[in-house]
């Protein structure tokens, strides 16, 4: 048995065997405070700037070899050495150690210290990350100085990365060939990890409360990315076990790949769109790679984060020019600012909501902002001249508010052709489909639009009115609750009653046991991430549409979520045995793998 | 660009000083991406170089000292700088103001 299991969320897929590494953990050791004699400072100024030449030098390094597929990532680095030059810090910290008379470790603390106090009550996201900058980089320095502790950039052997939380900066300064995984104390679903953990093709756990208690330094671990845990100190048996799992999932990601650019077809000639959710354009390698036909989510917002002015039209034009472009004749649907909640620009700042979920954010803050909103039209509108674009608006609960919408991009539109400025004036314009409220008025909806779109994360949530992120009610989050799927299905009978396309995205979408129901359903397309596709291909491609229409009739018979989970579970298993070892589901926490 | 780090403490140069007033007409003020350009252009002088604002002083090689700064659209601010190569600092950096930074 293995010493201690550790869980957290997988954030992606696969198995790894290493030594632990940690680059960062949530309290460093205590910096001693040391009195130096007058006749000292010269030497402890030199030792401190060694340090910071030190850390300099290592980034610089790291700069020249940093890999293709995290190059967009290098304004990280460069941001991080100017910090390292900043007069603020190091400059600052020698005149401690003059002044006070104290060791650079203690000169450096204080230093650090003075730049928080300055910024203390500015809130504003540039501001926060340029102080996460410089504790990233005083924290490097000080382990330079104390001589402790592993240099990350010095990483020696196959390993998998630890940490109380990773920033991007982390990621990319390390030396990603000998990186096994990743595990982190912090983060979420959408975590960066995430993303460069699964662009990279390893299994990265986020999340994961007590892994800085339970693990150490050079353990040898066990990060099963399929079961979202960690096992420290395997046994002989356990190693054995997941080395044949791994060897296995490698084996069955071969088989899924190798036809994942078949269309995905049920053996009974019902053909279903499989198309891909995307934030970074860099993503478009892995859509392409693993099948998608298309992009039928872009999530817009990623532009406008991390900054602190917003973007402009030309700008945002080029960006989306050159997604439509590349995916071209493919379609790509973009999906307007879905701002407020979770996500703030630094020019707006969070809002004083007590319930941001249901407060000003996507449609209701565009349209709060109108300025902001047709630049984004403008550069949507412009995009559409160079490929298969459509448009989507996200959180509508009302026929006042689409109207108002495709108002607003007709005004973009008009001035566009004011301007002289290319569009395609036939350009598709849908709705996402989240709100209680636009469920029940689907059909008056559907009048209004050229397709709709289903975002099941946030209509499961407003259905059961939980918080999937609230520990306390989170068990309630069930995809497929009698009254979510009578929801699905009422939507996607209006879509083709008015004959109109009815697409699907949300996490439901890439679970296996949820697909065949959609299916069922008869939805036109579904969107997924990229990773997710050939898996979910394959089985669209084993199915039949009679064995889904069947499955989908007995599920709406059944009065319970968990009569239908047993159900949906126990046909599923007896029709994919083999497919489904690998595959985390969102249905009840039981051991679906087991 | 060289990686040297100068932990020197700010003395003062002997050497020219000159002094020259800009207006800030960029709409988003002296904020991020300005303030990271500006630091960047400073760290290549050897002279000390300051940007007053009515009552703030902030040392131009310093992001973190430019943003705490935050002069709006409209302000007058002051650039300073004192060394060998003084002139050159100021005209280079007033230069960056007279561009908005690059916003459109």
């Amino acid at each position: 048995m293995a010493r201690a299991i550790v869980h957290g969320i997988s954030v992606s897929t696969g198995f790894a065997i290493g030594k632990a590494v940690f680059v960062n953990r949530r309290h460093r050791a205590e910096v001693p405070r040391q009195s130096i004699q007058p006749c000292m400072v010269e030497a402890e100024q030199t030792r401190l700037s060694a340090a910071f030449a030190a850390v300099s030098g290592d980034l610089a390094h790291a700069r020249d070899r940093i890999p293709a597929e995290l190059k967009e990532h290098q304004h990280i680095l460069e941001s991080h050495m100017m910090i390292l030059k900043d007069p603020k810090l190091a400059g600052v910290a020698a005149k401690f150690i003059r002044e006070l008379l104290v060791n650079a470790e203690w000169a450096l603390e204080k230093a650090v210290a003075e730049v928080e106090k300055a910024f203390g009550a500015l809130d504003d996201l540039y501001i926060r990350e340029r102080l996460q900058d410089v504790r990233v980089m005083s924290d490097r320095v000080l382990t330079r100085l104390l001589g402790v502790a592993q240099d990350p950039l010095a990483i020696d052997g196959r390993v998998i990365i630890m940490a109380h939380d990773l920033t991007p900066a982390d990621t990319v300064a390390l030396e990603v060939a000998k990186i096994m995984g990743f595990a982190t104390a912090q983060g979420g679903k959408t975590s960066h990890t995430g993303i460069m953990a699964r662009t990279l093709g390893i299994p990265a756990l986020v999340g994961s409360a007590e892994l800085e208690d339970l693990v150490n330094d050079g353990d040898l671990v066990i990060l099963d990315g399929v079961g979202g845990r960690i096992l420290v100190d395997p046994d002989e048996d356990e190693l054995t076990e997941f080395n044949e799992l791994g060897a296995q999932f490698e084996d069955y990601q071969r088989r899924i790949y190798r036809g994942c650019q078949l269309p995905a077809e049920t053996i009974d000639g019902y053909r279903v769109q499989v198309l891909a959710n995307i934030e970074l354009l860099e993503e478009v390698a892995a859509v392409l790679d693993n099948g998608g036909e298309g992009i039928g989510l872009y999530r817009t917002e990623y532009n406008y984060l991390g900054r602190s002015d917003l973007p402009g039209e030309d700008e945002l034009a080029e960006k989306y020019s050159d997604l439509a472009a590349i995916m071209s004749p493919r379609k790509v649907i973009f999906r307007t600012l879905d701002l407020g909640a979770d996500k703030f620009i630094s020019c707006f700042g969070p809002l004083e909501e007590a319930n941001p979920a249901m407060g000003l954010r996507a449609i209701r803050f565009c349209m709060k902002h109108p300025e902001l909103f047709k630049t984004q039209l403008k550069a949507i509108a412009r995009a559409s001249a160079y490929g298969n674009v459509s448009i989507m608006f996200p959180m509508i609960s009302g026929l006042r508010e689409v109207r108002r919408a495709k108002a607003k991009l007709r005004e973009a539109q008009d001035e566009l052709r004011a301007e002289g400025k290319r569009f395609n004036p036939d350009m598709p314009v849908g709705i996402m489909i989240e709100l209680p409220a636009a469920v029940m008025i689907a059909s008056m909806l559907a009048e209004e639009v050229d397709f709709f779109s289903i975002g099941t994360n946030d209509l499961i949530q407003y259905s059961l009115g939980i918080d999937r992120t609230n520990p306390h009610v989170s068990y309630l989050y069930q995809p497929l609750h009698p009254a979510v799927l009578r929801s699905i299905k009422h939507v996607v009978d209006a879509a083709h009653q008015a004959g109109i396309e009815a697409s699907l995205c949300g996490e439901v979408a890439s679970d296996p046991f949820c697909v065949p129901i959609l299916m069922g359903m008869q939805v036109d397309c579904i969107s997924l991430s990229p990773q997710a596709i050939p898996g979910i291909k394959r089985i669209i491609r084993q199915a039949r549409m009679g064995e889904c229409k069947a499955l989908l009739r007995e599920v709406l018979a059944c009065r319970t979520v968990g009569k239908i989970n047993r159900l949906v579970r126990d046909t599923i298993f007896n029709k994919y045995p083999e497919e489904l070892m690998f595959f985390a589901s969102l249905l009840d926490n039981d051991d679906l793998g087991g | 660009m060289s990686e040297q780090i100068s932990v020197a403490e700010a003395g003062v140069n002997a050497g020219e000083e000159c002094v020259l007033q800009v207006l800030v007409t960029n709409q988003l003020g002296l904020h991020a991406r300005p303030a990271s350009q500006i630091a960047r252009e400073a760290q290549a002088f050897a002279s000390s170089i300051t940007i007053v604002a009515e009552d703030q002083i902030a040392d131009a090689k310093s992001i973190l000292d430019l943003l705490t700064l935050a002069a709006a659209q409209g302000s007058t601010l002051e650039i300073r700088a004192n060394g060998s190569d003084a002139n050159q600092a100021v005209s280079r950096i007033s230069e960056l103001f007279a561009a908005k930074f690059g916003e459109k």
